[in-house]
Order: C-alpha cells, then structure tokens, then sequence
C-alpha cells in the first residue's frame, strides 16, 4: 500500500505550480500606514446604561493578513508593470478576465489555463451609479461601477469608471484602461480603473439622467461632512 | 432511501429582529425563542431533540468562532449531534435543506434549526463590508463594491430589458415595509413604524441607481427557532396544533462574479447562450424546477398553485427578479404582474406577509428560518395569533413557497410547504 502511494506521489502533476520550496520572498515594498499595527484583541471602552442593568464595550481587532496569491501571482504582477493578464484555455480558447488558472469548462477536465495579456478596451455590459458604499469607499461617492467586458474575453469585470460625470454612463459604452502612476501601484485591482474612450461624448441629458443627477446632489452634499 | 418518509414542520419562532435595541445574548436569544415554542406546542419535549443544525453565516459580526458551541451547551442539549450551515444569505434555506436530509435519512427524527445574525455589533458601513466579504474579495470588495452595488448593476439592466420602471419596484418596497406594520415582531414595525407610498421610496436617498434606502433590506440583530421532524413525530405533538409537510426542496448554485454569467459553460448546457447573464437568477430558477417537480406543481402554472411566498427581497428589484425566476411571469409579463399588485395581500399570490428583509429584517443566518416560520404561520392559520390582526393572514393558505438566496444569486434554495391533512 505505501509503496503503491509513493509512486503515485511522483508522478508529476503538470498544474501545480513549480516554484523553489520554500520560495525567497525577498523583494519587499511596503507602503502600510504608519499607525497599521497589530494590536490583537484589546478592550477600548464600556458604558453601562442609565439604570444600571445593561454592560456592553467595544472590542478592538486588528490584524494583518497575508493574502498568497499563488498561481494567480502572474495577474499581480502584471499590474505591477501596467499589463493586464488575463488566462486561456488551451483546449477550448475561453479567455477570462479576472483570469481562472483552470478552465471552467468540465469537458477540459480542470487543464491549466495559459497567462494571456488582455485588451485594454472594451465596453460596458452594466453598470450603476453608487450612492453608499462599505467603510473604505465612502469618500469617493457617488461613483460608477460598471461590468466591462474587456475586448475578445468571455467575462465581464467589476470596476469604476472615473472621468465621467457619473450620469453620463451608458450601455455599451467604449471604455479603456488607466492604470495609476507605477509607484503607487500595489499589485491589486485597484492599481487601474475604467475611463471612457477616446472620441466618446456623453449624450444629451434626458429625464433618466436628470433623475440621476438629482438623486446624487444629496450624495456629494453628505461626502464634504466626512 | 424511500420518497415515503415526509418531513414535517410544527413550530417555529423569532426574537424580535432589531438594530442597536436588541440587548440579548445570542445563547438567551435561543433559549427564549425555544421557550415561546413551548407554548405554542405544550406536547413537545426537549428531550426528543436528537439532532441540531445551526445556521450562522458570519462570525465576523461577533468574533466568536462556533459560536454554535455556546448556544448549545446553554440550551443544555450536551451530547446530542449539532453542526453548523453557512452559504452566505441561503444559511438559513440550507440550514432547512440539511435537516430535511437528516430527517428525510432517517439520522434525525426531531432537529430543530437555530438561526442568528448579531449585525449591530459594527457600523452600517462597517457591517456592508463584513458582508462583503463575501464576494470575490481580490476583485469586487477592493473596487468598492458592495452587495447593494452588485445587484443594482443587475438590476438597472433588467429593468431595461423587461421595460419597467423604478416605479415598479418602489411597489413591491412599499408592500413589504407597509405589510410589516401588521408584525409586532418586525423590525420596520419596531424601528421606522410608519406606512409609506411609492413616493417616499423614490425620494429616500440613493444607495445604487435604481436602487433607493427603501428598496433595500434592513441590517438585523435576532434570531430563529424552527423545529422540523419526522412525520410520525408531528402526528405524536401537533395534530392538536396544526403542521406542515415539506414536499419540495432545490437548491442550486451560481458563480461567485457576477460577471462571470455571460456564458458560463453550465447554464449554457440548461438553459441556452446568453442566460442567466448579469439579470436572470439561474440557481432560483433551478432550484424552484427541483421543488416543483418534487412537490407536483407545474411549471406554467406554479402561480396559481402557490397561495402564499416568503421571498428572500434583499432589495425590491431582487423580488421581482425572483418572480421571474420562479416561473410567475416573463419578459412580456413581470412589468404587468407588478403593476396588477398581484404579491399584494389581495393579489393572487402573496408575497412576504409577514414584511420580508425589507420589514420583518435580514438577520442573515436567521433571515430563511424566519420565513419558513412566516410560511408555517400562514399555512397553519396562526397569524392572527402572531400577527397584530388577521388581515396579514392569507384567507385558506394551503400551499406556500419559501425562498432563501445568497451572493449576488450565488446559492439559492426553494421549498414548497403545505397543510398536512388536518393540520389546521
């Protein structure tokens, strides 16, 4: 039995990644906050209520996380160097976009997809124009998320388009990539966003688009009080 | 394993579901749901328990990993068999999928579900992005989306596609938060506690165009208890009180990027090219095929088979996206069948009595064992009792749906109830 298994343990899987075991994490750029610590669990604060029945406090985590992006290493990296990289697949030519490093197709049994780079254009299949948003993103509202499907690729990426009133966005509008300047960019989607290609104009206001001004005048009033 | 075996449900209750204003712990939570329970179904012994699947989606909210454990030594069940279900904002519906199996196995003859969320213990904003999380974090969180962002790109497109208006869905925002007026337990009734128009939805502030405050479901602390046995155990406690037989169950699953459905190789296969793209809920449509079909109801009419629907309306667009899904209307029809109020209490179909996620709350892990309870009430004639009136309760219910929905229709659950013979 153990003799069985340990030549089933040499034979070579051609998906898995090959890399230096363990790998030299030597190339270090850090651009953390000077007050990110980590400070664990630690009780801030409690109040007790008027009658003195009721206890609650405030707990405070923090904690850092090591995000190992593995086979998905190629993307970040690409981003590093203002590329997209997306995948494809060998058998089928389904292309992603953000890249699956296998394909999703059952009849191509898991194969590992190929690092492609991707278009920086495309077009928006949907969008919305944001007026609330999670913790981190409130000081940019209102903004426009949109699904773009980047040129020859088989999905549709979430992502802002900025330089643009945030009523002017359409369907099908041509949209490019604009990464930010390369020493801010961290390896993260974030180091792009979406702005409108060249030559499109937004069309004429409409009562849809004077609906949506109106409802992000409140919007822009509420993000100067943060 | 024979399809003779029926599962059953015979009680159920919620805490009130609230934000900020709800001081109890979530093991006391449990014990005083179980305790109410007690009093609708004086036969049932707690000793009986023999299994219980907990439904808990995030332990960000309390930081408390298994916090299962705490309830269940609380309520004193030591050494009987528990775990916990999580599948985002199904927990609940696949909390009840789990134990229908067990029962439906022959592993369990009585498994109460317990369900919580406590999302009050962070700020709202703060409490969006815990949920979040639950997206593809790497691409979706970090563009600053956030679930209400997702489902309106969905949504507006939709909205295009099928020729209705925000008008249309601010309907259905109305008819939940209004019908939670007649719940003494919903939060909209506890908090807000006000009947409001189509007008007031248009003119609450933006969250993502077209979706307004009103069109989305409220942030929830509370906590469920729903009890489901074996048939012969509901004939043994409840023939007295009334119960419910589950006859269909589905559950089926989506991508986790939205924009992953343009042409996904499995829907293809089922339903076509070009579906469900970023506008159809694919796993609902599936899922609801899977509880007809087990429970004999037809596709073209399910409808008018259904008398009453607990629908998981995250946000009013998601409901009437659900309709659709559900086989209730089509392209050439959903603008119509809103319009025709026919989710209203005096509609043919009534959907979300008790006032859904936009009235009662969206406690996530309790959120689809409220609406089965919800369900089980109006399927058994206890609203009146539970409710503040009896004009929340649908005249002569004898079969309802329950609908539980994760992701951005990632995981999605379907289950058809009905009155068990003398059950009422």
């Amino acid at each position: 039995m153990s003799k069985k298994a340990s030549k089933i343990s040499k034979k070579k899987n051609p998906n898995m990644h090959e890399t230096t075991c363990p790998p030299n994490m030597e190339l270090v750029r850090e651009f953390r906050d000077e007050d990110t610590k980590e400070a664990g669990l630690k009780i801030v604060d409690y109040s007790i209520s008027e009658d003195k029945t009721l206890y609650q406090n405030h707990l405070h985590y923090d904690q850092l996380y090591t995000w190992r992006f593995g086979e998905l290493s190629p993307y970040c990296l690409g981003l590093l160097e203002g590329k997209l990289m997306g995948t494809k697949c060998p058998t089928c030519g389904d292309v992603f976009f953000p890249a699956r490093v296998n394909c999703w197709n059952l009849d191509c049994k898991w194969i590992k997809t190929e690092w492609i780079e991707i278009a920086q254009k495309g077009k928006v299949h949907t969008y919305t124009v944001a007026g609330w948003s999670g913790r981190s993103s409130l000081k940019r509202l209102p903004f426009v998320l949109a699904y773009v499907i980047l040129d020859g690729v088989n999905t549709a990426v979430a992502h802002e388009i900025r330089e643009i009133e945030p009523w002017d966005a359409e369907f099908d509008m041509p949209v490019k990539v604009k990464f930010i300047p390369e020493d801010k960019r961290v390896g993260a989607i974030t180091d792009f966003y979406f702005v409108p290609d060249d030559g499109w104009e937004p069309s004429p206001m409409n009562p849809e688009k004077e609906r949506i001004k109106k409802l992000c005048e409140p919007v822009y009033e509420w993000v100067k009080t943060l | 394993m024979t399809e003779t075996k029926k599962v059953c449900v015979i009680g159920g209750n919620t805490t009130p579901f609230d934000y900020n204003n709800l001081h109890m712990t979530i093991e006391a939570m449990a014990a005083n749901a179980f305790h109410e329970t007690m009093d609708d179904l004086p036969e049932f012994n707690p000793r009986d328990i023999d299994f219980v699947v907990y439904s808990h989606f995030s332990v960000h909210f309390g930081k408390q990993l298994a916090p299962e454990w705490i309830i269940h030594d609380h309520l004193g069940l030591v050494g009987i068999p528990h775990f916990r279900v999580e599948n985002g904002g199904n927990t609940g519906g696949c909390s009840l999928y789990a134990a229908y199996a067990l029962v439906k196995a022959g592993l369990a003859d009585v498994c109460p579900v317990i369900g919580w969320e406590t999302m009050d213990t962070v700020t709202q904003s703060q409490g969006s992005e815990f949920i979040a999380l639950a997206s593809d974090t790497r691409y979706e969180l970090l563009v600053g989306g956030i679930y209400p962002i997702f489902y309106a790109a969905g949504a507006l497109k939709f909205m295009k596609e099928n020729k209705m208006k925000e008008e249309d869905f601010a309907l259905i925002a109305m008819k939940n938060r209004n019908n939670a007026m007649d719940n003494p337990k919903a939060q909209w009734y506890r908090n807000e506690h006000k009947y409001i128009t189509v007008d007031d939805v248009m003119n609450s502030r933006l969250m993502a165009y077209p979706l307004k405050k009103y069109d989305c479901c409220l942030m929830s602390n509370g906590l469920a208890v729903l009890i489901v046995c074996s048939e012969e155990y509901a004939k043994q406690v409840a023939k007295d009180s009334g119960y419910v037989t589950i006859d269909g169950v589905g559950l089926s699953s989506c991508t986790i990027r939205a924009g992953d459905r343009i042409a996904f190789p499995g829907w293809t296969e089922r339903y076509g090219p070009g579906y469900p793209d970023l506008t159809e809920f694919a796993a609902c449509r599936n899922s609801a095929e899977q509880a007809y079909k087990r429970a004999g109801i037809e596709w073209k009419d399910s409808h008018k088979q259904i008398n009453v629907a607990e629908i998981h309306d995250a946000f009013s667009t998601s409901e009437c996206q659900i309709y659709k899904a559900l086989g209730w209307a089509d392209t050439d029809t959903i603008a119509e069948f809103v319009r025709n109020k026919e989710t209203f209490m005096e509609g043919s179909i009534p959907a979300n009595p008790g006032g859904g996620l936009m009235g009662y709350g969206h406690p996530v892990g309790a959120t689809g064992l409220m609406s089965t309870i919800e369900c089980f009430y109006q399927l058994t004639g206890k609203i009146p009792q539970k409710h503040l009136s009896n004009k929340s309760q649908v005249p002569d219910a004898r079969v309802g749906l329950v609908n539980s929905h994760a992701g951005t229709g990632t995981s999605i659950s379907n289950f058809i109830l009905r009155t068990a013979e003398g059950g009422r």
